[in-house]
C-alpha cells in the first residue's frame, strides 16, 4: 500500500520537535538524515492511518493484571 | 576417528559421542582451535570460552562414560550470539563498543538449558551492534568489524545474527543460537547456505537476552540442517518464569522420516516480486520439485500495510527499550555512522499511531492464521538478494526501503519459519527458501524443510575453508 510523500507540514512540525531535542549534538549532515527518517516515519503512520477498523479492533496486546500472592 | 568433525551435522557427531568412538574433550579441542584460528577470518568470534568449554566438556566425558547420556546435544559443541548473558565473567558485549566490558552473573535461559542437555559453549559470536536496533544500513555496523561470508569474503554474513551464521557455515561450530526480531536469523542463515530456524514468539525464554523489542525478539537456531534445528530447539523450548511471554504448551522433536509425506504448500502471490533474477530462477525451480512432494496454491493477502505494523512497533519498542542509551547520546560511541543519529526521529511516532499499529496487528494475525490453517507451510525466498558486498549498503525493511512482506507477517505475529539453502546466485553466494508455519507448527515447517533437503544436497555443500598460512 503506497503512503503518499511525506514532504509537508506534518513532516516539519515533527522534525522540528525532533531537532529541537537532538540538534545541539547532531551535524548538518545527520540532521538531514534525520530528517528523512521523519519522512519515513510520517509515511509509514500514513499507512496505518489509511486502513479504516471498528472500534472493536482492539490492540493486540493484552494486559495482564498482576498480583503477587495468590 | 576418520571423519572430520567440522561440517558433520549433530546427529551425526551425537552418535559418534555416544558410542564413544569420538570424546566430547576431544570434540571441544577440535573447534576451539578452529574457533581460534578461522574465527578471525569472519570476524565470527568475540570471545572463545575455552575455560568454560574444556570444564563442560570434561564433565560431559565422564558422565557418558558412566553410562549417563543425556541425548544428543551431549558433548556437542556452540557457540551463542553475544546478546546472551554468561556467568563466570564472561563478557556479554551485545555488538556494540561502549558495552566491551559489560558482563552478567548469570546464564540466559537458553544457556541454561542448553548446559542442562550437556552442550558445550565454545564461543560468544558477533553480532550487529546492539542487533541492529539503531537502524544500521551497512555491514561495519559491529566493534569486531563486518561478519564475512565463507562463500565469499567480498560477501557480507548477514545481520544481526552475522558470527552465528558465518560460523556455522565454516565448521567453526556445529551449531549456534542467533536472535531475530525481524530477520536476524533468516538472514545469515540464507545468507551463508545454512539452516536457520525462528521459533514461534513465545516458544524459547528470552530471559537473559538483551531486549530489543519485547513482543518481537525470538531465539533460535541456527544448523547445517533443518534436522538439527529441531534437536536444538527442543533443548532450548519451553515456558519459563523469568520470561511471562513463554507459551506454556509443551513442545517436542517429531523427527520422523518424512519419505512419503505430501505437504500442503501455499505461495504469497508475488512474494518473489522484486527479487534478484537468480534468486527468482532458484525459486522458481524449487516450486517445482516441491509439486513432487505436495500440493501448491496460490494465496492473495488482504491489501494491508503489513511492513507499517511490524516497523512502528519495532520502532517504538526499541526507543523505549534503549531509551537511557539514546537520550544519553552514547549512541555517538557505536561503529555503525548512521546509528549514531538514525534512532532520533523515532520520536516523531506519534502515540496513536502506534496503538493503530497494535490494533492492525490483531488483524494481522488473525489473517495470517486464518490462512496457515490450511497448509503446511507457506514458501518463499529465504532473502530476496544474496548476500551484499562488505562495502554495499543494502535495503532493509526495517528501515522501510525494501518490500518483505513474510518476514513483516512472520515476525508481527509471532510465526515459526525455517530457512534452507537451494542453490547459488551472483558471485557464488547461497540463495534460500523459506518455509512459514501457523503459529506454534515448528514441526510442520521443520517437517517440509527436512523434505527439502532429503530431495536436494544443497546443504551437503560447505565453502573453501582453510586454516590461515
Amino acid at each position: 500500500m503506497a503512503a503518499e510523500p511525506a514532504s509537508d507540514a506534518e513532516v516539519e512540525r515533527l522534525f522540528a520537535l525532533v531537532r529541537g531535542r537532538y540538534g545541539d549534538r547532531l551535524t548538518p549532515a545527520e540532521l538531514d538524515e534525520v530528517r528523512k527518517g521523519v519522512e519515513g516515519v510520517v509515511q509509514t503512520a500514513r499507512a496505518l492511518r489509511a486502513v479504516r477498523l471498528e472500534s472493536s479492533d482492539e490492540p493486540f496486546s493484552p494486559f495482564i493484571p498482576y498480583r503477587a500472592d495468590p | 576417528m576418520s571423519e572430520s568433525p567440522a561440517f558433520l551435522p549433530i546427529r551425526r557427531l551425537a552418535e559418534l559421542v555416544r558410542s564413544r568412538t569420538v570424546s566430547p574433550v576431544a570434540l571441544a579441542e577440535t573447534f576451539l582451535d578452529r574457533l581460534e584460528t578461522l574465527g578471525p577470518t569472519y570476524n565470527a568470534v568475540v570471545t572463545v570460552t575455552g575455560e568454560r568449554a574444556m570444564a563442560e566438556a570434561r564433565r560431559a566425558e565422564g558422565e557418558i562414560a558412566a553410562g549417563r547420556y543425556r541425548g544428543p546435544l551431549h558433548g556437542i559443541p556452540y557457540g551463542a550470539k553475544d546478546l546472551l548473558a554468561t556467568s563466570g565473567g564472561i563478557p556479554t558485549t551485545w555488538g556494540a563498543a561502549p558495552l566491551r566490558e559489560q558482563r552478567f552473573d548469570f546464564d540466559a535461559t537458553v544457556i541454561r538449558k542448553l548446559e542442562e542437555a550437556g552442550a558445550v559453549l565454545c564461543a560468544k559470536l558477533a553480532m550487529v551492534e546492539l542487533a541492529g536496533g539503531m537502524g544500521y544500513r551497512q555491514p561495519h555496523a559491529s566493534f569486531t568489524g563486518p561478519g564475512i561470508n565463507p562463500w565469499n569474503p567480498g560477501a557480507w554474513s548477514g545481520g544481526s545474527s552475522s558470527g552465528s551464521g558465518s560460523a556455522v557455515a565454516a565448521g567453526l561450530v556445529p551449531f549456534a543460537i542467533g536472535s531475530e526480531t525481524w530477520g536476524s536469523i533468516l538472514s545469515p542463515a540464507g545468507f551463508c547456505g545454512i539452516a536457520g530456524l525462528r521459533p514461534s514468539y513465545g516458544r524459547v525464554s528470552r530471559h537473559g537476552a538483551m531486549a530489543l523489542c519485547w513482543t518481537l525478539d525470538k531465539l533460535g537456531p541456527l544448523c547445517l540442517t533443518a534436522e538439527d534445528c529441531g534437536l536444538v530447539l527442543e533443548a532450548i523450548a519451553g515456558t519459563d518464569p523469568a520470561d511471562p511471554t513463554t507459551s506454556d504448551r509443551p513442545w517436542s522433536y517429531e523427527g520422523a522420516d518424512v519419505a512419503g509425506r505430501r505437504f500442503r504448500f501455499g505461495v504469497i502471490k508475488g512474494v518473489a516480486t522484486g527479487s534478484e533474477e537468480a534468486v527468482r530462477a532458484n525459486f522458481e525451480c524449487s516450486l517445482d520439485m516441491l509439486r513432487g512432494i505436495g500440493t501448491l496454491e496460490e494465496v492473495e493477502l488482504p491489501e494491508l500495510p503489513w511492513e507499517a505494523i511490524t516497523r512502528t512497533i519495532l520502532h517504538v519498542e526499541a526507543a523505549s527499550a534503549f531509551e537511557n542509551f539514546i537520550e544519553s547520546g552514547k549512541i555517538a560511541e557505536l561503529t555503525a555512522p548512521e546509528d549514531h543519529y538514525t534512532p532520533y526521529a523515532r520520536d516523531a511516532i506519534l502515540a496513536k499511531d502506534y496503538v493503530k499499529a497494535l490494533r492492525l496487528r490483531g488483524v494481522m494475525a488473525r489473517e495470517a492464521d486464518r490462512v496457515l490453517s490450511r497448509f503446511d507451510a507457506l514458501v518463499g525466498p529465504g532473502r530476496a538478494a544474496v548476500a551484499p558486498g562488505l562495502e554495499q549498503e543494502f535495503r532493509s525493511a526495517i528501515r522501510g526501503s525494501a518490500p518483505d512482506v513474510m518476514g513483516a507477517i512472520g515476525n508481527g505475529a509471532g510465526l515459526p519459519a525455517v530457512c534452507v539453502p537451494n542453490g547459488f546466485g551472483d558471485r557464488g553466494l547461497p540463495t534460500s527458501l523459506q518455509f512459514m508455519g501457523r503459529v506454534y507448527e515448528e514441526n510442520a515447517v521443520l517437517a517440509a524443510a527436512r523434505a527439502w533437503q532429503a530431495l536436494t544436497d544443497w546443504h551437503l555443500r560447505h565453502p573453501a575453508v582453510n586454516q590461515p598460512a
